[in-house]
């Protein structure tokens, strides 16, 4: 889907499928909603948590967007008419299970013991000597403290989003689901998780990316899933996976896994994800009777960086930090550094930046870091960066390979080149930051499906 | 000490009882030192001669059963680190001082505060304990009888675990303990030494090299030396050769981590009590979950870590049922298999006497199976105790059942498990329809199988 600069609200894009208008009703996956927990725009009560799963303990203007889905000026529901119903419903849906006692629990539960929550708030020593040593002060320096995401089910933080939205999906009476997968790894969660609640599932995958990460391919097919491969990267994969919905939409539930896309996507992502922050607080408060002074994560759509931040967008006192791929250089025109340099746009259903040129065609992304391959950015990321709240730079390949390395080296911890991004930039962090400072590191996945590009890129002498 | 949710990471198993009737009076001596087991016309105090002789082996089996029907009465191991007459210390007069020391260590630390924090510490954090004890729904749904009846099957998810199986559990204990004594295992071995700053040497087969491409590249970026081993057949039993060589000439500054369960003790039994955590979350877990004990316990066995790791806690209890799953290979008959407690003989093999896959000559038989962590033609002598008392089961499953195995779980739970594991897995298919409803089976699952998938595409139509 092409888009323009500023795109006017309600205009029908191009290239969308005509529908035939049996589908105006209300229905998701032929099953009709029921309507009685239509509260509007309330999240939650002021209740107590149910189960273990820890509610918010602030609420702030940050913490939602407003009815139609906005963040400020971003995010919104740039669709067909056809899937405005649907939306809806899923919105819905979404309110009801997050005060619904019996689905929170059951969530809990599949999260504790097939994915193997909570992750731990791990302390990385040597990771903090080394930037000790560097920096030659007499102080302590900063500690340096790792969200271990990487050693949840699968391999990275995606399963906390599969998981939630396959029990939607099967509440919803859905047989099948959708999805589209970059660097594979919410492809494997989403198998993942239909396998779990026997559900039929497809993944789109784009040429460039099967080739790069042919094992999580590999697992897709073994977990039961069908892998449709389409020419290009996760954005037409994307695409293709959108079609793939809007043409089944009686039996078929398109499970997004990321927070981009037409509310209330970005919105219910990120509620899933949150669970990383919300453990965060509870293990720093733990550790150290405090909260922590940095939060970093790698932003490719922004999933991982918003499940961390959200917890604490209320509390000022906490630096939030993104951490783009800047590819080959930003001057290169090879990177995917869309707050860096992009522009406001719609894609994909909502308002956010983007990379586009000056006739408001997408750009090519590129980064080493196939999961960070996006030319756009989840919504309230933009928002985020847009109010001033958080932060954002850039790493290119090669200091994120370099980040890979020194983090298996140190600390025996291979991490996935994505979040090898976040890591890289600590060197430039740590040295501004006082003695003391609690660093937090979003370690959103493990770099096992990233073997093969490490070996082409070659080992420095002095490690082998 | 142990943080909440972390079980007291390990107690050294000494035996309560002092009585022993149940062991043979010969006086225990080591050997000299043969690379090779020793091929059955020796004669030994200890015998692998007369096992062949069937009047013998009844008295034994009358003696055994009269005096050591009752676990809590076992030794495991004695003073001499013998699991009734498995076990030993078959090393080099080079190596005897440094087992001693490292036995001593290993004792001490049992009431080292400092270490039992650190560890629980780095079990929790690092490794990502406790490991859950998931109820797998279709699994259970997939074995329920036409009746409605049927067991209920539980994983214990050690695939979790930061590097995807079991074996970090031992390796971070004994990487500590290494500092200390101022050395699916290799990765874990790299990953521990990089961690704690330890300057790390893996040997492997040359043949298990080819085959573990991807897991050398990770000993290596994760900053380990991997040496490789021509030797023989080029594969794991050559490389555990050729690595006790190593520590034998370096035995001063070097710390030997073993795998396994197996070699000489006491290596055995640490191994063992650092991997006991897994059967003592588990016996925590099912108390929570459903108030009471698993029925069945199910692990394969490849060296017998994993398995023992969960059965330790649980011998004791006799209603409790261990049934250990080996690598039948290319079938039982093939001659290509890794099946040693269904097809071996005793003998001694890398330090320790027990079952091993040997040939009448006494030569040992190289092994089989798809999945290289149970390619070992021996097997640890406490396994070998177990089988001979009668306290667990040992079954075997082919490379095809494995697969199959593999498959279906990841189909039906979303788990890919390791192919080791899987071997276990396809167990139930034989196990599952013997049990009585509602019967709470708890199986090891001791990896994941990201690292078996290239392995599997090419014999599964997927």
């Amino acid at each position: 889907m092409s888009s323009t600069k500023i795109q006017i609200r309600g205009q029908p894009l191009s290239k969308v499928l005509t529908r035939n208008h049996g589908m105006i009703n209300s229905v998701v996956c032929g099953v009709p909603i029921k309507r009685h927990h239509r509260v509007s725009n309330v999240l939650r009560t002021s209740d107590p948590p149910l189960g273990s799963v820890p509610t918010r303990t602030d609420e702030s203007q940050f913490l939602r967007g407003d009815g139609n889905g906005r963040f400020g000026r971003f995010g919104g529901k740039f669709v067909p008419e056809t899937l405005i119903s649907p939306l809806r419903d899923l919105e819905d849906e979404f309110n009801f299970v997050l005060n619904d006692h019996e689905f929170q629990e059951e969530l809990t539960t599949a999260l504790r013991d097939y994915v193997g929550r909570e992750t731990p708030l791990y302390f990385a020593g040597r990771l903090t000597e080394h930037y000790k040593n560097i920096s030659q002060t007499t102080g302590g320096g900063p500690e340096i403290y790792l969200k271990r995401e990487d050693l949840s089910h699968c391999g990275s933080h995606k399963i906390n989003n599969a998981l939630g939205q396959a029990m939607i999906a099967r509440r919803l009476g859905c047989k099948r689901v959708v999805a589209a997968t970059g660097a594979g790894q919410h492809g494997v969660a989403t198998a993942a998780a239909c396998a779990k609640f026997s559900m039929e599932c497809t993944v789109f995958m784009g040429t460039a990316d099967i080739e790069k990460q042919s094992s999580n391919v590999l697992s897709m097919k073994l977990l039961g899933a069908q892998v449709k491969s389409v020419e290009g990267t996760f954005k037409d994969a994307s695409s293709e996976a959108i079609r793939n919905w809007v043409g089944n939409l009686e039996t078929t539930y398109y499970l997004s896994g990321t927070v981009v896309g037409p509310h209330p996507s970005p919105l219910m992502v990120r509620e899933f994800q949150s669970v990383i922050g919300k453990e965060t607080r509870r293990q720093a408060k733990q550790l150290w009777g405090g909260k922590p002074d940095v939060l970093v994560a790698c932003v490719g759509s922004g999933s991982n960086a918003l499940g961390l931040f959200h917890e604490f967008l209320g509390d000022e006192d906490v630096r939030l930090v993104g951490v783009e791929a800047a590819g080959l250089g930003l001057d290169s025109g090879k990177h995917s550094a869309t707050l860096a340099v992009g522009d406001v746009g719609v894609y994909h259903g909502s308002m956010s930046y983007l990379l586009q040129d000056d006739q408001g065609q997408i750009l090519k992304p590129h980064s080493i870091g196939v999961g960070l391959e996006y030319p756009g950015v989840g919504p309230e990321i933009s928002f985020l960066k847009e109010s001033g709240r958080s932060e954002f730079y850039t790493a290119t390949d090669q200091e994120a390979v370099q980040a890979c390395m020194l983090l298996s080296r140190l600390e025996g911890i291979i991490p996935a080149l994505e979040a090898s991004h976040a890591l890289a930039f600590l060197d430039k962090l740590v040295p501004t930051l006082r003695d003391g400072a609690k660093v937090v590191v979003n370690c959103s996945g493990r770099g096992d499906k990233d073997l093969d590009t490490l070996i082409q890129r070659g080992m420095p002498s002095s490690l082998c | 000490m142990a943080t909440s949710g972390t079980a007291s990471t390990f107690r050294p198993s000494i035996s309560a009882s002092s009585r022993s009737t149940h062991l043979r009076s010969s006086p225990f001596k080591a050997p000299s030192f043969n690379p090779l087991p020793p091929s059955r016309s020796r004669s030994f105090s200890v015998s692998c001669t007369i096992a062949k002789d069937p009047t013998f082996l009844m008295a034994e089996a009358e003696n055994t059963k009269a005096a050591g029907s009752d676990p809590t009465t076992w030794k495991r191991p004695d003073s001499f680190g013998r699991f009734g007459k498995f076990g030993g210390k078959y090393v080099p007069e080079t190596l005897m001082h440094a087992l001693s020391e490292l036995e001593t260590a290993f004792y001490s630390l049992a009431t080292d505060e400092d270490f039992q924090r650190e560890l629980a510490g780095i079990l929790k954090d690092y490794v990502g304990r406790e490991s859950p004890l998931y109820f797998a729904e279709r699994l259970t749904e997939h074995y329920r009888r036409e009746n409605g009846e049927g067991p209920l099957i539980y994983l214990k998810r050690e695939d979790l675990n930061h590097t995807g199986a079991h074996k970090i559990n031992n390796a971070v204990a004994q990487a500590l303990l290494a500092k200390r004594l101022a050395g699916q295992h290799g990765v874990a071995t790299a990953t521990v030494c990089a961690r704690f700053g330890l300057q790390c040497i893996i040997y492997m087969g040359a043949q298990d090299m080819e085959r573990q491409a991807l897991n050398v590249f990770r000993m290596r970026l994760l900053g380990a030396e991997v040496r490789g081993v021509h030797s023989g057949t080029a594969t794991l039993k050559d490389a555990t050769s050729e690595a006790i060589r190593d520590w034998v000439t370096n035995v001063e500054t070097t710390h030997y981590i073993l795998g396994s369960v197996a070699g000489p003790h006491p290596y055995p039994m640490m191994v063992r009590d650092f991997h006991a955590v897994i059967g003592k979350e588990t016996r925590r877990q099912a108390m929570e979950k459903w108030g009471g004990k698993p029925d069945v316990l199910v692990a394969c066995v490849g060296g017998g870590s994993n398995a023992m790791g969960l059965f330790h806690e649980f011998v004791d209890d006799t209603e409790v049922r261990m049934i250990g799953v080996e690598a039948a290979g290319f079938g039982l008959d093939s001659g290509k298999h890794a099946a040693t407690l269904t097809k071996g003989d005793v003998g001694v093999l890398h330090g320790a006497m027990s079952y091993l896959l040997q040939d009448d000559d006494g030569q040992i038989i190289e092994p089989h199976s798809i999945s290289a962590g149970l390619d070992y033609p021996g097997v640890g002598p406490e396994h070998s105790f177990l089988k001979d008392m009668g306290r667990a089961e040992y079954y075997s499953v082919t490379d095809e059942e494995a697969l199959e195995a593999f498959k279906r779980v990841s189909r039906l739970e979303g788990i890919i498990p390791a192919l080791e594991t899987s071997h276990a897995l396809a167990h139930l298919e034989k196990l599952c329809p013997t049990l009585p409803d509602g019967a709470r089976v708890v199986l090891n699952f001791s990896g994941r199988g990201d690292k078996d998938v290239q392995t599997a595409i090419k014999y599964l139509e997927v």
